[in-house]
């Protein structure tokens, strides 16, 4: 999943501005993702936006695959 | 008449490369401009950081005994690097980048990036100071020297736009280079289009630097099975290598290959090399499904190298998945290689993941990506320059791509971007305004945003997966032949095919529903133009008697190779 976008936006248009793959869109008051498929997961975004208001969620298929060693 | 701007030195991509030039072109007194397909704060391989550096200290190293020649060898005797038969880095490059290191670094300090720190670690390098001086964490990366660096270059790409700022550098964001202007062969700028905008811009100028990055990603299958799923920018598309071939530069081509070891690149899914390496230094292990450590080390790569026996063993013993394992350390060692992830950009993400899903270093091991023996290797293509970062085409200067000057890393790029920067700003003070061709700039015009117009045709997506295709077919034919020795039989026929395929598929439409997709469709016309050559090389087996690389060019729509093999200036130290 390419980013979310959660309430608390503020509508600064950082990550419209500096998102490397270009896919993000002003829209209706709020950044849209525009090309989902083409999103890096890079966190870019995230690391700029000024309220914390990105949350990125990896597909299924990005996911680590890990082994619990300790409890 | 298209917009136009006018300006001394014109730097074609804005990541770490292409900063350093235009920060050192101003230095020298030159106006200068930067085309940059993202945008500058976050754009490039560095976008989101980097939390190692390789450098060769004048302070501290000569006192451990060990020079630039020293660096040099670790560098090219790095795995598979100094084996392949006549090696592939430019020692004279890597020469000057080694003892450039130091200077980057210091300028990269002075502006803002933190090298230095009052704590050092018992696994740093330790060494004397005057008494409150802050040191370096220095770590071991290639074979047994202390000669890398850990850092918090999360912000690299900030502090470095603020110092183009500073020296009045225009930036143009979202500008995506698609040609190179030339009258007579000499450079004299280059077009543009606008992702958002889909504007057409032209860029007068008198000298050019390229610096679009070392990759051209999505011209092979992605390893993950998806183009964004990936270590390098997957918008790094080989536009810088395509429009210099169009403008007859002289090319370097490393041939796709087969590797004769298994390896390990990044964690199962997660496409992010050092996360499963360089960054999980010190504590960090390789084991097998039974917990046995298999290297205690990955970020140190000779061992790595020495410890392959134990890998191959664990396969054949059946002992796999293998694991990055940080649960036997000791919780300061895990708090500084999270420091560390913190640092390298995409590894940040992991670290946020991770929160998410409620997994711990401490706890939780994380399945690793076998690449198995025999695995085929991507094709690399990249400018030919000198060791003044001029190629051969006059006003044409680059500092990436170009061949291997050492690894494909922050050093390589901060100190040929530093020093194309200095050489093009003294080039282009001896140099007059040409006129341009207004001819030229139109049929440029046409070329470049022509998929606007179509209603019907190809999408970008289609005509990227078919040059896949091919290319893995290419991949397959030419593998036989690399690393030399192993003889296959290369079937020209195959070869010839993929190259047919490709021809057709350059005449096919291409259509673009935005200007965001008319960047994508020009990116893959790109990428074609780079897979022809590299194709065309692979037509001549003859050149691989002595090498896996050729140096070519097109002349008058003609592949010409000649075979100069990069001398491997030091020996190996086992073999010194
Ligand atoms: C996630 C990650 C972590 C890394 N960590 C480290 C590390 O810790 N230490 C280390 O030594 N190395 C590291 N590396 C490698 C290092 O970051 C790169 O080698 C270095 O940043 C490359 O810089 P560059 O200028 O050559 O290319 P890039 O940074 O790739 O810059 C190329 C720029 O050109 C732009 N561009 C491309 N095409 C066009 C066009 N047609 N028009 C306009 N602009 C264009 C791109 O958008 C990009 O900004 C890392 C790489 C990655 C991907
Ligand atoms: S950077 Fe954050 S606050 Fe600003 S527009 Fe994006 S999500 Fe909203
Ligand atoms: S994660 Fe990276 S590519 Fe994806 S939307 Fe954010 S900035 Fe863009």
């Amino acid at each position: 999943m390419p980013p979310i976008i959660k309430d608390n936006c503020i509508a600064c248009f950082k990550c419209v501005e500096i998102c490397p793959t270009d896919i993000l869109r002003e829209g209706e008051g709020k950044p849209v993702v525009a090309y989902p498929e083409e999103c890096w997961h890079c966190g870019a975004c995230m690391m700029d936006c000024p309220v914390s208001a990105i949350k990125l969620d990896l597909p299924l298929w990005m996911r680590p695959v890990t082994k619990k060693v300790k409890k | 008449m298209s917009k136009t701007t006018s300006t001394d030195v014109l730097v074609i991509g804005g990541g770490l490369s292409g900063c350093m030039a235009a920060i050192n072109a101003a230095n020298h007194g030159a106006k200068v401009t930067i085309l940059e397909k993202s945008h500058i704060e976050r754009s490039g391989a560095a976008g989101t950081g980097n939390d190692h550096f390789w450098h060769w200290n004048p302070d501290i190293h000569p006192k451990l005994g060990w020079t630039i020649a020293d660096m040099v060898r670790d560098i090219s005797f790095d795995g598979e690097y100094g084996k392949t038969k006549g090696g592939y880095i430019d020692q004279e490059l890597c020469e000057i980048v080694a003892a450039g290191t130091m200077e980057a670094v210091n300028n990269l300090e002075s502006w803002g990036v933190q090298f230095k720190y009052d704590e050092i670690f018992p696994w740093n390098l330790q060494y004397e100071v005057p008494k409150g001086e802050k040191k370096y964490r220095i770590v071991p990366q290639f074979q047994s020297e202390w000669d890398t660096l850990n850092y918090d270059g999360r912000d690299l790409k900030k502090r470095l736009t603020e110092q183009c700022v500073k020296r009045r550098v225009k930036i143009f964001n979202r500008m995506a280079a698609t040609g190179l202007l030339t009258k007579d062969r000499q450079i004299v700028g280059a077009t543009g289009v606008d992702m958002r905008t889909g504007e057409f811009h032209v860029f007068k100028a008198k000298v050019v630097i390229m610096a679009t990055g070392m990759d051209q990603s999505r011209l092979f299958t992605a390893p993950s099975g998806n183009w964004f799923n990936a270590q390098s920018p997957p918008t790094i598309t080989g536009d810088g290598e395509a429009m210099a071939i169009r403008a007859g530069a002289e090319v370097f081509i490393l041939q796709a290959g087969k590797t004769t070891n298994a390896g390990f690149q990044y964690m199962k899914n997660l496409v992010r090399s050092s996360g499963a390496a360089t960054t999980c230094y010190p504590a960090g292990r390789y084991v097998n499904s039974e917990g046995e450590t298999m290297i205690k080390h990955p970020a140190v790569r000779e061992p790595l190298r020495k410890k392959r026996e134990n890998v191959e063993t664990s396969i054949r013993e059946g002992k796999t998945p293998f694991y990055l394992d940080f649960t036997d350390a000791k919780e300061e060692e895990i708090a500084y290689a999270e420091w560390s992830y913190g640092n390298e950009g995409l590894c940040w993400v992991i670290l946020e993941i991770m929160k998410d899903l409620g997994l711990d270093f401490r706890k939780d091991a994380f399945e690793l990506a076998l690449e198995p023996t025999g695995r085929l290797t991507d094709g690399f293509l990249a400018l030919w320059i000198n060791t003044e970062c001029s190629s051969n085409v006059p006003g044409l200067f680059a500092c990436s791509p170009v061949q291997f000057a050492g690894e494909v890393a922050a050093p390589t790029a901060a100190v040929l971007g530093w020093r194309s920067g200095e050489k093009a700003a003294k080039y282009s003070k001896e140099m007059e305004e040409h006129e341009l061709d207004e001819k030229q700039i139109e049929a440029e015009k046409i070329r470049t945003t022509s998929p606007l117009k179509n209603t019907d045709g190809f999408t970008w997506q289609e005509v990227n997966l078919e040059l896949n295709n091919i290319m893995e077919k290419y991949k397959r034919y030419v593998a036989g032949f690399n690393p030399s020795g192993i003889k296959d039989e290369i079937s020209v026929t195959g070869i010839k095919t993929c190259l047919e395929q490709l021809e057709k598929l350059v005449a096919s439409k291409m259509k673009a529903k935005d200007p965001h997709e008319l960047v994508r469709c020009n990116e893959v016309i790109n990428l074609i133009d780079v897979a022809k050559l590299m194709i065309r090389a692979a037509i001549e087996p003859e050149q691989y008697e002595n090498s896996i690389w050729f140096l070519g060019k097109i002349v008058d729509n003609k592949p010409i190779f000649r075979k100069i093999p990069i001398k491997i200036k030091y020996p190996s130290k086992e073999a010194a």
